[in-house]
Order: structure tokens, then C-alpha cells, then sequence
């Protein structure tokens, strides 16, 4: 009997030792390494995506899951130590204002202003911000004009972050290769198509940020560009430019909604939009026409004036003007223009040996057939795709954090690094009122 | 005529829900429990009503007995390249068991009530991990009610059956991707209660007290929950697409068959071996109807496409003493669910398990049986194809039970 009590003791040590032991499954954790790749000083070269643009303005709670900030974050785990971003103040924190959705109305979205604790010094300026960063982020900035030193004058984003001696006197370029940075990501190139796409293909006179670049301008700036990012064999990543109809600034408002929306307004049996062309001939829209965003709340359809007593969009004599539409021929030089683009970021990132975010064919899988991540539909349907802002064009929070996986994997591909990715299910779509 | 505005049909994916067994952890005898499940054909008493019907009547006494177990669920997840795990918050689910034998003494037949919990679990990955669009928390029992009749054919055969009633209760939540104004998601909170029929029968044969086998089939019990209570907790705005509503479903709970032997292996010693086939292969999907659709709110249908299981148990049986047994087994659990279709509510694999378990005779009247088992889920690393939740699950289960017997 006492040796039975005796084994009872062992039995009762030997339980706890295991419980103990394995009451918790212990995974094992992903071996992180920055592989060939030095990250210790990481900077993000860019447009308003690098710097966080989001439902139509840059504010703060934008520029903090701007996708390099995310990157930054991970990239801490494989020796980033310093990543700044130029935020504004909390007091500032909707920065230049943006856009929230007020209601929903029958499935319509009412959009207001957000107009409090603006960053504005004066107008059309924002409060500078002139101290060290590393997210160079420029909403607006253009390939092609990151070699002209007045666009820093025109620009209030650039103006923001330059000192005033350098206002109107420093290049993009310059700005961006300063900085002793031991690796870099680059996104430019978007705004070279889309400033002059989401215009309708219309190019204002005297106005440079609706020029649609020349192809070999669009070279040979991105070839010294990367150039000068490149001395002394630094590494980076770079990504393509998306395809402008993959997003839903242009896929939205279609032909079919307008008709639907005639006649639900009005009640008549409408056939035909009509558009004015880029050749300037007015026509019957198709469904390859595509309609800009913002003709969605224009209130034109339908609109007659003394001047001409046609309804508009409705009647030849009355075309829908060619700047709210990209017609199929406009569509069709467009991606021409992104295919030329893309294919020498691709040949020069192959040169360098820098890593490659197919941004253009990720986005085009998101628009078909859309991708599931951990259970969350992602699309490019506008509001509800998870994907993009209430402008359209830009990322929303989880949209960021795709992209953000995207750049990862394509550096932990390229330079055998094993950065851990970001949980984009932490991060939100649109907000809802 | 001034068209303002533009109807855009937002449309927004349906949250799909889920519901499976939950993790299985037999607890219904802790006699067998003490020998990793095995010993249906060794244990001849009240438990048998569940194990072997057919050995009930073989009984020479009647008992009631009561048991429960405090199972201890712990898994981890890894999100495929990335460097968080996350855990399941700590919860004891307590599935218990009561049995009750009737009849005259040494009489050729026997009846039996048994109440028990042959499936269930509780998992709570709370709503801050990269699957909390799939799953954050799910508790579920099914409780069966079993009464049972057993009858002596012979000295050494026996045979009996019994009818099942189930009860099954279920109580889930997950995030939705709708963010309010301060970027927190949404969340459905789905419960109900189901019922369900079905049998279970057996045989039972020894050869003196040496040698005994014992063959038993579990029907499958379909559960059919009506009037489940769908709440949504969305922004104001997309109320209407969500409303709390009431939803029906169906979930199939496997039949099974089990072959149990046992054998002596010197004076004091008992060995014990147990094979189960589990029937799960009738999970194909889970579908959810929900009473008021909206675009937005649709039926879901999730594919599961699970495989039959199988089991093998054996434990040995030692009489320390007159009034002591003690108990050890081992056992292996080849799993139902195939990779793509490995969901956090159960994020189920082929299973070790390892168990230690007693019985002390208070007097002649009264028992103590007490176990522990331990069960380990060897790590998987899977994409689920309905969510595409990529990553690696690692599970240890913890389950002491105890049991009280009272003989006359």
C-alpha cells in the first residue's frame, strides 16, 4: 500500500511536469533576417500613396498606416531603427481635410467635408514640417516634374516639407537622394497617367499636372533616378503603376447607372448617354467609356440651360463634356501609355537587381476576381471593396497594409530577406457613419 | 429634370458562420478515460450504457454514477511568414455524464438512462487575431439522452440498445468587416439550440473473465437548430442590411463503430484495446438560412468535405490493490478534416494522446474513479479555401475528470 502512495506521488510529479510544460502549444516563431539587404536606414520615395493620401486629403490617421510606414514597422524586426514621417500635429490631425461618408441613402453614399482642425498656415499652404524624415511621400508628385525645382512653389505638400530657401529652388530628385539612406522604396510614375487620366484624358493649358508624360521623358528620368538612389550599390524596391481600370474612380460610375438613374429619377426610358469625345465628337457612350468619380455628385445629367435647352448627357446637341469621361480610345492609349511605363520599371528594377512590386498585376486581381484575405472580400468596388478610400483612387488602411505585403514580399524575394508581414485584417476598410 | 445622384448598390459580402463539432474529447467513462479511451470491452458497468450497451446487462449490481471533466482547450496560431502567435484565451469546458442502471438482480435484462456529452468544445481567439473575420469565439455541446435496454442472450453474450435524443447548443461570434466611425469592425453574434435523434447498439462477449470483445454502432444524429438568434452589431448606417434576424441550420453529428478487446496479462493486469470508425464523412457542408435576407445578408454555404476518422486506444488496468486500479493508456486519432477545410473552430489533426487514471473502492457501496488525459494536435500548417487564413495551428488539450459511483 505505501508504494502504491508512493507511485501516486511520482504519478502526480510527472502529470504537473508535463502540465506545465505543454499547457500552452509553443509555435515556433518565423527566423527573421534582413538577408543581403541593409535596412538600417530605410527611405520611402513617392506620390500620395507613399505618403498616406486617403479619402481625398492627407490627415493623420492616413499617414500613419501609410503602406512604408507599415513596411517600417516590420522592417524594425531586421534592423530599421529610424523611420519618420513628416504627421501633423494632433491639434492639425486632418491635415489638408478629406472626406467621410455622412449616410447612406438607399444604398447611395452622401459624402461631407471634414473641415475642423485643418493644417492650413495660410491658404493653399500647410504648416511646414522641416525636420529629418524618412517618408519622402509627396501627394501630387509626378515623374516628370521631379526634376523641375519650381514645382516645389506649386506643389503645398512638397512646399510643406522644404525649408524656404529651398522653395522653388530644390528638385524632388535632390530632396530624395540626400538623405544617406541604405535602402529605398519607389513609387512614381502613377500621377504621369492618372493626372492627365482622371482629367478625362483632357490636358488644361498651363496646367503641368495634366500632362500625360512622354514615354521617353518617363525613361530617362527614372533611369537617373534610380541612378542616383542606387550609388554605391544600395538596394531597394520598386513598384509598377496600376492599370486605370482597376480602380474604382473610373469603374463606377458606368453607363447602366446613369440610364438607371435617369430613370429612376425621372421615370423616362432613357437608351443613351452621350459623351463628348476626346476628338471632340459627340456619340452614344458603350460600356468601355468610362465615367470619372466625381460626375457621380456634378449634378449635370439631365441639366438644361437657356443656352442650350438639350439635357445634358442625355442629347448629341448636349454631350457629356470630355473631361468626366475616358472614352475607349482614351482607355485603350492610357494603358498603352502604363504598359510603356511598366515595362521599363521592370527592365531597370532587372538591371539594378532590385526587387519588383507588381502593384499593376496585384490590383488587377483584386479588381478580377477579387482576392479573400482571412475571410474579408477585397475588390475594387467602390466602398465596399475594403481596398479603396472614398476618393476612389487611394488605399484605404487595409488597403495599405495589402500593399505593404506586397513590397515585403517582393524584398524577401529579392534579397533572400525574411521580414514577417503585416496582419492587414488589423486594419480597416471604409468607415461607416 | 436634375439627376443628383446615382444609386451605386453597395453590396457587401454575407457574413458566412460556422459551426462544427468542436474538438472531441470522450469523457463519458473516466475508467476508460484513465486508459486513453480504450476498455469497452473491459469495463462492464453503468458507462456501458454509452460504450456498449450490450454489456449492461451483464452487470450484477445497478449503480448510478456522475462524472465530469474540466477540458482544458489550448491552441496557438501562426499566420503563415509572419512572426505573431496568438493564443486561445484560457477556457474549461466541463462536459459531464450521469448514468443510472435498473433491474432485478442476476436477471437476464437491464435497463439504463444516460445523459452525456459525446461532442463539444469552447474556443475563444477573442477578436484581435488575423482570423477574427472567421471566427472569434464558439461554444458548443450536444447532450445526448440516452435510454437503454440490455439483455443477457447467454452467460457470456450480450446485446442491448438504446435511443438518442440530442439537444445540441451553440453560441458563436465573429468580426465583421464593416468599420464604424471609430474603425472598430463590426460583429455577429449567432446562437440557438437543435435537437436530434438517433440509436446506439452493441454487443458484448466474454470467454470466462479472461477474454471479452465487444462491438458497438453509434448512429449518426442529424441536429436541426431552428430559430437561432443572428444579432449584428454594425454602424447605424448599414442596420438595415443587417438585421437581427433568426436563422436555421443543420449539422450532422457522425455515427460511429467501435471493436474493443480485452485480455489478461498476469494476475493483476488487464490490457485493453479500442478501434473506433467515426462516420464524419456526412459532414459535407454547413449551410446557414437565415429568415430575413438582404442583399447583403445571404444564406451561406460553407464547404467542410470531412473524411471518416479513425481511432486505435489501448491502456492497461492494474489492481494495485484490493481497493485501488490504476490506469494508463495511449492512444492516436487520425483526423476528419482535410487541410483546405481546417477552420479555427476546430483546428483539428491527427492527435497523440497519452492518460493515467484510478479508481478507489470507498466501500462496497461507493467509487472514486479520477483520470487525466492529455492529447496532443500535431502542428499543421494549412490555407483554409474558405477564407484563405494561411498559417500554422499547434493544440494541447488538458482533460482531469472525476467520477462518483454508487452501487447496490
Amino acid at each position: 500500500m505505501k508504494k502504491v502512495f508512493k507511485n501516486i506521488a511520482l504519478y502526480i510529479g510527472i502529470l504537473s511536469t508535463i502540465f506545465a510544460s505543454s499547457c500552452k502549444p509553443e509555435i515556433e516563431g518565423l527566423q527573421t533576417s534582413p538577408g543581403q539587404a541593409d535596412f538600417s536606414k530605410y527611405i520611402a520615395v513617392g506620390n500620395s500613396l507613399t505618403a498616406g493620401f486617403a479619402d481625398g486629403g492627407l490627415y493623420l490617421e492616413g499617414q500613419k498606416v501609410a503602406f512604408p510606414n507599415l513596411i517600417a514597422e516590420q522592417l524594425q524586426q531586421v534592423g530599421n531603427t529610424n523611420f519618420r514621417s513628416p504627421f501633423f500635429s494632433e491639434n492639425e490631425r486632418n491635415g489638408s481635410g478629406y472626406i467621410q461618408l455622412q449616410a447612406l441613402v438607399d444604398g447611395q453614399p452622401i459624402m461631407e467635408n471634414v473641415t475642423d482642425n485643418l493644417a492650413y498656415r495660410a491658404e493653399g499652404k500647410l504648416s511646414k514640417y522641416t525636420e529629418d524624415i524618412e517618408n519622402l511621400g509627396v501627394p501630387g508628385m509626378r515623374l516628370d516634374l521631379s526634376t523641375q525645382a519650381w514645382f516645389g512653389g506649386l506643389n503645398m505638400y512638397f512646399e510643406r516639407l522644404l525649408p524656404d530657401a529651398d522653395v522653388g529652388t530644390k528638385t524632388y530628385v535632390q530632396f530624395a537622394t540626400e538623405k544617406n539612406h541604405t535602402f529605398f522604396s519607389f513609387w512614381l510614375g502613377n500621377n504621369d497617367v492618372l493626372g492627365n487620366a482622371m482629367n478625362g484624358a483632357v490636358t488644361n493649358p498651363g496646367d503641368p499636372t495634366t500632362v500625360l508624360t512622354e514615354t521617353a521623358t518617363f525613361e530617362q528620368v527614372y533611369r537617373s533616378f534610380i541612378e542616383a538612389l542606387t550609388t554605391n550599390d544600395r538596394k531597394g524596391v520598386v513598384a509598377t503603376i496600376p492599370d486605370v481600370t482597376a480602380i474604382p474612380f473610373f469603374t463606377t460610375v458606368t453607363r447602366a447607372a446613369l440610364i438607371a438613374a435617369v430613370k429612376a429619377e425621372s421615370g423616362q426610358d432613357v437608351q443613351d448617354i452621350y459623351i463628348e469625345t476626346g476628338t471632340g465628337i459627340p456619340r452614344a457612350a458603350s460600356d468601355n467609356d468610362l465615367f470619372v468619380l466625381p460626375f457621380a455628385s456634378a449634378g449635370l445629367l439631365g441639366n438644361t440651360s437657356t443656352e442650350n435647352p438639350f439635357p445634358y448627357g442625355l442629347h448629341p446637341n448636349n454631350p457629356v463634356e470630355s473631361k468626366y469621361v475616358l472614352d475607349s480610345d482614351e482607355v485603350t492609349a492610357i494603358q498603352a501609355r502604363v504598359k510603356a511605363f511598366n515595362s521599363i520599371i521592370k527592365d531597370i528594377a532587372e538591371e539594378k537587381s532590385l526587387a519588383l512590386a507588381d502593384a499593376h498585376a496585384y490590383l488587377n486581381r483584386v479588381k478580377n476576381p477579387g482576392i479573400v484575405y482571412n475571410g474579408v472580400a477585397i475588390n475594387a468596388s467602390f466602398i465596399t471593396g475594403n481596398a479603396f478610400s472614398l476618393d476612389g483612387v487611394h488605399l484605404t488602411p487595409m488597403g495599405n497594409a495589402l500593399i505593404a505585403n506586397l513590397f515585403i514580399e517582393a524584398i524577401n524575394k529579392q534579397y533572400r530577406s525574411r521580414i514577417p508581414k503585416v496582419d492587414a485584417s488589423k486594419y480597416r476598410g471604409v468607415k461607416f457613419p | 429634370m436634375q439627376i443628383k445622384r446615382l444609386i451605386l448598390g453597395l453590396l457587401l459580402a454575407s457574413p458566412a458562420a460556422v459551426w462544427a463539432q468542436g474538438s472531441q474529447v470522450n469523457t463519458q467513462s473516466q475508467k476508460a478515460v484513465g486508459m486513453a479511451g480504450a476498455g469497452s470491452a473491459l469495463f462492464v458497468d453503468e458507462t456501458s450504457i454509452f460504450y456498449n450497451p450490450g454489456a449492461v446487462a451483464k452487470m450484477d449490481h445497478n449503480a448510478v454514477s456522475i462524472g465530469a471533466s474540466a477540458v482544458m482547450y489550448r491552441a496557438a496560431f501562426r499566420e503563415f511568414n509572419s512572426n505573431d502567435v496568438h493564443h486561445t484565451k484560457f477556457k474549461i469546458s466541463p462536459p459531464f455524464s450521469a448514468f443510472a442502471t435498473f433491474g432485478p438482480q442476476n436477471s437476464w435484462w437491464k435497463a439504463g438512462l444516460g445523459i452525456y456529452t459525446p461532442f463539444g468544445g469552447s474556443v475563444d481567439w477573442g477578436d484581435q487575431w488575423p482570423g477574427r473575420y472567421e471566427l472569434n469565439h464558439l461554444q458548443m455541446r450536444a447532450i445526448y439522452i440516452q435510454p437503454t435496454l440490455s439483455f443477457k442472450l447467454t452467460e457470456n453474450f450480450g446485446i442491448g440498445g438504446g435511443f438518442v435524443y440530442n439537444v445540441g447548443m451553440v453560441d458563436l461570434s465573429r468580426s465583421i468587416p464593416t468599420a464604424s466611425a471609430d474603425g472598430t469592425p463590426g460583429r455577429a453574434e449567432l446562437s440557438g439550440v437543435g435537437t436530434g435523434m438517433g440509436f446506439n447498439v452493441g454487443v458484448h462477449y466474454n470467454l470466462e473473465d479472461d477474454f471479452a470483445i465487444s462491438l458497438s454502432y453509434r448512429s449518426q444524429v442529424i441536429t436541426k437548430l431552428k430559430d437561432g438568434d443572428a444579432q449584428f452589431t454594425v454602424p447605424p448606417a448599414l442596420a438595415a442590411s443587417f438585421p437581427n434576424t433568426t436563422f436555421d441550420a443543420e449539422l450532422p453529428l457522425p455515427s460511429s463503430f467501435n471493436v474493443g478487446v480485452t485480455f489478461p496479462a498476469g494476475e493483476r493486469v488487464d490490457i485493453a484495446a479500442d478501434a473506433t470508425f467515426i462516420g464524419y464523412s456526412v459532414y459535407r457542408e454547413l449551410v446557414f438560412d437565415y429568415k430575413d435576407n438582404t442583399p447583403v445578408l445571404e444564406d451561406t454555404k460553407q464547404i467542410k468535405n470531412y473524411e471518416n476518422a479513425f481511432s486505435v486506444k489501448t491502456g492497461l488496468n492494474v489492481e494495485a490493490s484490493e481497493k485501488l486500479d490504476l490506469r494508463a493508456g495511449v492512444g492516436y486519432v487520425y483526423t476528419p478534416v482535410r487541410g483546405p477545410y481546417v477552420s479555427p473552430e476546430t483546428p483539428d489533426n491527427n492527435r497523440i494522446m497519452g492518460s493515467v487514471g484510478f479508481t478507489y473502492d470507498i466501500n462496497d457501496r461507493w467509487d472514486l474513479t479520477g483520470a487525466y488525459v492529455f492529447q496532443h494536435l500535431l502542428e499543421r500548417t494549412v490555407t483554409s479555401a474558405n477564407t484563405g487564413l494561411s498559417g500554422a495551428y499547434k493544440t494541447n488539450i488538458h482533460a482531469p475528470g472525476i467520477s462518483l459511483t454508487y452501487k447496490w
